[in-house]
């Protein structure tokens, strides 16, 4: 199942991992000091990261290196983009509202 | 690239050249709320707003263009919406916070959504600065349950191909 990207980061030890991915790629051992939590829980926070597109794994030897993807990013910044103009467009009414009533007539 | 933590965080402002207590009556009161709330197509009937620390804000969001009416009954969403909020800060002209609770969206357990505004006068001018949480937000959730969410599905076919 696809998970939606703001639900993905919606935890915060996700977030955590996440930020720690952003200095490079990192085996999953590194994470769970970051995280704060058992590797299990560091495991399952890592697979729906995947799911989600944040993070990408590779085989390196023994170990699994863990990398971010930049694609979920780019739909978060777009997401975001459509966000904000929502907002924006609601202020821009804020002001037409405040300019019709400073023409209406005082009722004092 | 954005810091993840700042992705939560977006804020939007504004300097309006007007008084204080315009800016403050167009959040706080019945006819200001309803002047300005509603997005193109929409419009608001607010039941209840106590402009005071702890008061209730009760309204009605309604499609009221026939393009609206279609469109909403085409996804087959409902062509109103109650929401129900609290004023959850409320220092009079200076800063507020809007906290809505947000219960409508089938099968995501209730939860809380909380915007955040601060005035800050200067001559006759005055900078109003929303701060709100995209990810708790009603408006996103909103717009997500009305399914603009598609675009997102664009995108992962741009990016899949």
């Amino acid at each position: 199942m696809q998970i939606d990207p703001f639900e993905a980061l919606a935890d915060p030890t996700r977030r955590r991992i996440v930020e720690a991915l952003r200095e490079g790629e990192r085996p999953v051992g590194d994470l769970v000091d970051v995280a704060g939590i058992h590797q299990s829980g560091v495991s399952r926070h890592l697979r729906i990261l995947q799911e989600s597109g944040f993070v990408a794994m590779r085989p390196d030897g023994q170990r699994r290196l863990y990398s971010l993807r930049p694609e979920p990013f780019l739909q978060l910044d777009d997401w975001l983009a459509h966000y904000r103009k929502t907002w924006e467009s609601r202020l821009d009414r804020f002001g037409d509202a405040l300019q019709r009533k400073r023409k209406a007539p005082c009722k004092e | 690239m954005q810091r993840v933590t700042d992705m939560q965080k977006v804020t939007v402002e504004r300097t309006y050249q007007a008084r204080l207590g315009e800016l403050w009556d167009l959040w706080t009161t019945k006819d200001g709320f309803e002047s300005w709330w509603a997005p193109e197509g929409f419009r608001v009937e607010v039941h209840r707003l106590e402009g005071q620390m702890g008061g209730a804000l009760h309204y009605t969001m309604i499609a009221d263009s026939a393009e609206m009416v279609a469109a909403m009954t085409q996804m087959g969403r409902p062509t109103s919406t109650e929401s129900r909020g609290t004023f959850t800060q409320f220092q009079p002209q200076t800063r507020l916070a809007l906290t809505h609770h947000i219960d409508f969206v089938p099968g995501v357990p209730p939860y809380d959504s909380t915007m955040a505004v601060e005035f800050f006068p200067s001559g006759s001018r005055v900078r109003m600065v929303v701060t709100l949480d995209p990810m708790h937000d009603e408006q996103m959730t909103r717009m997500a349950e009305m399914g603009l969410n598609s675009q997102l599905g664009k995108l992962d076919r741009r990016f899949a191909s």
